[in-house]
Parts: C-alpha cells; structure tokens; sequence
C-alpha cells in the first residue's frame, strides 16, 4: 500500500513539477503540511490552497457506504459472513460463528488445542458452502512448526465421514491448504505482504497464523530498551496489514497467541523470580489487584494488540479431559463458556454443560484470567519427571509436557501435586 | 481597511512583491486600481484583479465583523450562550447513570472522548449513540444522522442492527402508551431501513485517509445537513504505528482536533472519538493511562475496566 503519488490526484503538471523540488511528491507529504507551508510551497493564495487540499483529499478518502447498504450486501450472501466452527453452541453465540472480515485471536496455556482448532478450521473452510464452509483455499502460516499433516487428515476423516469417503477427496482438501514455515518476524511480515496476490490467485478463503506470540518473543526481550517499542510496531503493522487483507477480502483471519504471567503489582524487579523468558504483561497495581493473586496468567502480547483482534477466544483447562472456551471479547457475543474435549474429530463440544457459568463475571479481556494445567496431563507427552498423583499414589509416568514448539512456559505443577522426595530412586 | 498587506491571504511570492515594492496598507491597493498594480509590480492585469478582489472580499468580512453584524459574528454575550446551550438537545445514551453524568446525554458542539480497555464496550457505544442521535424529536431526540469513521474495522453491521431494532420496539412502546398523533406520525418514517440508511460509514485504513476524511467533512456536513454526530472509533489506532516523528504526529493531531472543533461548532454536532489505553511504565509501578492522551482537548468519560461498564440498551 505504498502512498499515492501525487500526479494521480489529478493536480496539474506544473504543480506537481514545483512540488517535487521541495520533496513532496506523494499525497501523504502533501497533506502533512501545514496551511502556511502548504502557500509557501506552491505559491498560492489561502483559499487556493484550501481547494488543493479538498481535491487531494479527494484522491485519498475512502468511499462512503451507509449501513444499510452494508446489511443489505451482508444479507445477500449470509454464508459469507462467517465461517462456521460446526460446534454448535459456539456458533450461536457468536451469531454464525468466526466472523469474516476481521481478526479473530486463540489464546490459551499450552497444550489446550490452539493449533487443534485452527486445523479443524483450515477443515471447515475447505467444504462447500452446503456444509457450512468457505469453499476455498487456507493459507497456514506456521511459526512453531506444529503443523501435522496426518492429524488434518484424522480430523477430516472422523468429523465428516460421510463426505470424506474417498480418498481422492481428501488429497483435494489436503491439496488446499499452503503451508508456510516462518521462523523470524521478518518473514512474517514479509509473508503478510505477499499474501494479497496469492489470496486472489489461489481463491484462498482464510488465514491462520500460528502462533503470532512465538515469533514475537523469541525476538523481542522486552527488558531491552527500544525493544518494547519494536514490538509494538511489528504488532500493529502485522495487525493493520492483516486488517486490510481481512475486510478487502472478506476472509477470517484467525491468529494464536500464548499467556503470560501477570504481576498483580507490575513490580519489575520481579522479573527475576520467573523465568527469564517469560513475558511480563504489565498492568496497573489498583485495577482488582486485591483479588487477584500474583502470578496469575492472562493472555501475551499486551494491551495495544489486545486492541487490535476483534474477537477473542480463550482455552483453558478445567477437569481434564474436559476443557473451556471463553468468549472473551467480541462485538457481537456476550462473554460466555463452553465445555469441550478433543477428540479424534477435534473439538467436540460438550452438550448440556455448556451454561455460562453465572459466578464469572467477563473482565477486560486483555486481563482475563486464565487457568493454566491444573493436575492429570495425559495425552502426547514425553516423560520428564515422575510424580505421584494425589488420588493413585503411585507414580505416573508421562506427567510433564515438553514441547516441540517455542513456548516459552515450561511446565505447570498445579498445587496438588507433590514432588517425590526420593527423585532420583524408583 | 488599515489591513497590513502582509496579513492578507494571497500567494506568498505576490506578497513578497507587494511588500518590496513598498505597499503598506490594504487601501492603497484598492485605491491603485489593477492596472496600476499590474504596471507597478509586472504581474499580469488578471493577476491583478484576482488579487484585488481576494483583498476586497477580506476587507468586506473584516468590516463585518467588526461592525457586529449578528449572523457572522463569532461574539455574544454570556447570557445568549447560557441560553443556547440550555436549548441545545443532548444525545441520549439509553443508560440514566451515563446520561446523569454527562448532564443529560452527550454534548452538541462539543468533543467526546471515551477511552477504555479494550474489549470494554468503546464501540459498542459509539453504534449506540449512532443510533440514538436519530430518534425522532417527539420521544425526546435529536432526529439527526450520524456520520461514523472507523479505523479499526470493528464496526459490525448485525449489532448496529440490534441495537436499532430494539430502539424501535421502545419507540413503538412509548407510542402504545401515549397514543399521541405525532408519536404515532415518527414510527411511519423511523423504521430499521432509515436508521441504517442515515449512518454514513467510512472506513479509514491508516491516518492519510482519516486526515483525508476530516478535511473533507465540513463539505459533506454542509451538504448532509441533518448530522448531529460525528464517531471517529479509534482515533490513536492509525497514529500509533509507524510514527517516527513524534512531532510531526503531535502536530497532526492538533490540526485534527481544531478541524473537528470548528465542525462541531459550525454544524452543530457532536463528535465522539474513542481513543485506546496504553501502559505507562514507571519507575515502581505501570499504569493504565488512555493512549494520546492530552492531545485533544475533549471532555472524557473513561470507562473503567472490570464489570461496571454502562448497562447499554439492546445488550
């Protein structure tokens, strides 16, 4: 999106020619001068200039739209305003599900299933519009490498059996969807900027960014000064470039995004107690600091880019299997819980126990507090460490995930468990 | 008519001129006449006509001014003032406490800023009181439009249609219990369509556009003359990327907040921008301060975060 020359805001030859001795040559200069400088420049009176300044602005201002020629173009193609998550509960509470045309952010402690749902959803896309879907390619940009081929094609054989019968169907979903492989913030951006054309060539119909966080803090160590500056331009320039894809398109963007601890009172010198590649979310000491404890988890990355997601989603642990996403932030949803599993299909919601909570009341969601691994994980994991369990006594084997990916959390012990005296026997 | 020339709106090498060659005073010029001004400073005598009459239209609107002539003038006495703003409507924002504190609603002719968390409710608003400067004068309202810019891309048209539909079916319901003639006349035109179709909607990508934009808004307030608001959602978002110059962004956005002051007294609408929140970081301890701040003088209401948000209508 470089800024418009000036000749294409129809100025004459001449003007244009007087402007580019002084520099001036794109619009943007043009209007970031002031009236005075704006005389000095070209050589005209006030109310000359005054008419310059209408005509460019002219060149530069969007187009006006009312909001009922925004529902109407919204009610002539209903499918398109959203991506259904097929979890129905989800769906209806946020009017149809993943809203197209912004951005949308996971967030959650590790290993509740954030890149698990954005491989269901890269599923869902790829169906016809008749099953709710998009229809369309997916573009998957994988910062962690957690990407797993065979994990999208168990998904996609258990959830819809029925239309995945063949496997000629499936290597043309598989087919669909591009997998990108960034490790720096650099090529991030640089992919974001190339997407606008391949979105056009290959029809693709949502983007996934997983994780957004990784990326970010592997590079940027906040206790560095002008880093957290940095970081915050990387994050607004990514936010704003992949607005502009979202709504010129009218595709979801779904990102990821990891937790972080959050001190109740911003003490920085309490950085050194945590791990040093922890993130600090730092808020103020007096908003609810009384009820929260310290050391509690909200989501990463800050308040700016908590501003920039339009809709947020957070994952979190309650009695293992089970788990729950919150609706943390979206315009048109109230703050609400459901309970979940991952399964073989992915998410499956949990029917019957999917009241809200009425004891939660939502918070701002750049604060929410988030449950981190409470007690059993089971699952994909290697071993570590042996714990004993406080119900078996006895002790289980795979307790403590290591991941594959960056994240920089290590690993959870819940209150509950008890680090065996004896390590290093038995 | 004693104007200094070099006060005068014209084209700077003209006046440069003008001074060189040794006129002072406004009058002399007009007394040269154009040709002797095209002969003495070796301009065209179109030049010296246009330039003429640039000095008379000046000289004219100095004159009425200074003469008091009611329609132009800026000045008036406390007294009138107190009187309009006493007559002047408020918009509503379908919440009492809200409306208690700000004195009966949001201001005409004045700036609005609200600043929160995010997630808070900031836009949520806004769509409100898009909605509610329309409410026809016999329930209370303005009956004006509603000019919305958004930078952030988080206007949603489904909402905006909720919240109309419910302030309609409230209409509908004063007008059941009232059964007055004219309550029932308003209905007729305030329906979903015309609410949706009186909010004119710009999406502003970066701060070219929205600086673009606020140019441009006192010609479409003149032409669109029933707009009664103005909404800039996220009036820090473009400003807050991409900005080396920090100076230059100062400067910018107090030639923006002056722009949206003159509109606001001119057309008689309220603006309301929605500015974000930041950390500050100091030496012991972080705040939480609104992003910008103390760049536009505005009247703020900072919504706190956590569960006291206004209980808005239609939620």
């Amino acid at each position: 999106m470089a800024p418009k020359k000036l000749r294409r805001a129809r100025l004459s030859q001449e003007l244009c020619e007087r402007l580019s001795r002084y520099q001036i040559t794109t619009c943007q200069d043009f209007l970031c001068l002031s009236l005075l400088d704006l005389m000095k420049v070209t050589g005209q009176s006030y109310r000359n200039v005054q008419k310059l300044l209408c005509k460019v602005s002219l060149a530069c201002a969007p187009k006006m739209q009312t909001a009922y020629e925004m529902k109407v173009r919204r009610a002539v193609n209903p499918s398109s305003a959203f991506l259904s998550t097929s979890l129905h509960g989800l769906d209806k509470v946020l009017h149809g599900g993943v809203p197209c045309g912004s951005l949308t952010e996971i967030t959650s402690p590790p290993g509740c299933g954030k890149t698990q749902f954005c491989i269901m959803m890269s599923v869902l896309a790829t169906l016809p519009v008749s099953m709710g879907g998009l229809d369309g390619a997916v573009i998957y940009i994988d910062t962690e490498s957690a990407f797993s081929a065979e994990r999208l094609v168990e998904i996609a054989g258990n959830r819809f059996p029925a239309y995945f019968d063949s496997d000629e169907k499936l290597f043309s979903m598989t087919r669909s969807i591009y997998l990108y492989r960034e490790l720096t913030c650099g090529s991030v951006l640089k992919r974001i900027k190339s997407l606008e054309e391949e979105i056009i060539s290959k029809k693709v119909k949502l983007i996934i960014i997983d994780s957004v966080a990784s990326v970010v803090r592997k590079e940027f160590d906040t206790k560095l000064q002008g880093n957290l500056t940095e970081r915050s331009n990387f994050l607004a320039r990514g936010a704003s470039l992949l607005k502009y894809l979202a709504e010129e398109f009218s595709i979801p963007v779904i990102l990821t995004n990891q937790i972080t601890t959050w001190l109740s009172n911003g003490l920085a010198i309490q950085a050194d107690l945590v791990s040093p590649a922890d993130d600090l979310c730092l808020s103020e000491g007096a908003s609810g600091g009384g009820k929260r404890e310290s050391g509690s988890v909200t989501a990463a990355l800050g308040n700016t880019w908590s501003h920039s997601v339009n809709t947020r989603l957070i994952l979190q642990y309650h009695d293992l299997p089970t788990r729950q996403i919150l609706v943390a932030k979206s315009p048109v949803a109230p703050f609400s819980a459901f309970f979940y599993t991952v399964e073989k299909s992915g998410f499956v919601l949990q029917d019957g126990k999917d009241q809200t909570n009425l004891t939660w009341e939502g918070t701002n969601p750049a604060l929410q507090n988030i449950k981190p691994a409470t007690l059993h994980l089971e699952g994909k994991l290697s071993s570590e460490l042996t714990l004993i369990s406080e119900r078996e006594k006895k002790p289980r084997a795979p307790a403590i995930r290591s991941f594959s990916g960056g994240n920089s959390l290590g690993c959870f012990l819940s209150d509950h468990w008890d680090l065996p005296a004896r390590a290093g026997q038995k | 008519m004693q104007r200094d020339v070099g006060s005068l709106p014209l084209a700077p090498a003209l006046r440069a001129r003008l001074v060189a060659a040794g006129f002072q005073t406004a009058q002399e010029l007009l007394d040269t006449g154009p040709c002797g001004l095209s002969k003495e400073i070796g301009i065209s005598k179109e030049e010296a006509l246009e330039a003429l009459q640039v000095v008379r239209q000046e000289c004219h609107s100095d004159a009425t001014q200074t003469a008091g002539a009611p329609g132009t003038s800026r000045k008036c006495t406390a007294l009138e003032l107190l009187e309009q703003e006493q007559a002047q409507g408020f918009i509503i924002t379908f919440c009492s406490a809200l409306d208690n504190i700000l004195g009966g609603g949001v201001q005409l002719t004045k700036i609005t800023e609200i600043c929160g968390e995010p997630g808070v409710g900031k836009t949520q608003l806004c769509m409100q009181l898009a909605v509610d400067v329309q409410i026809p004068e016999c329930f209370g309202g303005l009956a004006g439009e509603a000019v919305f810019i958004d930078t952030e891309g988080s206007f949603m048209v489904d909402r905006v249609v909720d919240v109309a539909t419910a302030c309609v079916q409230h209409c509908q319901l004063i007008a059941e219990a009232h059964q007055e003639e004219d309550h029932l006349k308003a209905l007729e035109t305030f329906s979903l369509e015309s609410i949706l179709s009186h909010i004119y909607y710009f999406r502003c990508r970066d701060y070219i556009e929205l600086l673009a934009q606020v140019y441009l808004l006192p010609d479409f307030l003149s032409e669109h003359s029933k707009v009664r608001l103005v909404v800039i959602d996220g009036i820090a978002f473009p400003f807050r990327h991409d900005f080396e110059d920090l100076s230059l962004r100062t400067r910018l956005l107090n030639g923006l907040a002056q722009q949206l002051i003159i509109i606001a007294n001119d057309h008689k609408a309220a603006v309301v921008l929605t500015n974000q929140m930041t950390t500050r970081i100091g030496q012991s301890q972080s705040t939480l301060v609104p992003a910008l701040a103390a760049a536009v003088p505005a009247k703020e209401a900072a919504i706190p975060a956590g569960g006291h948000c206004p209980n808005l209508h239609a939620g």
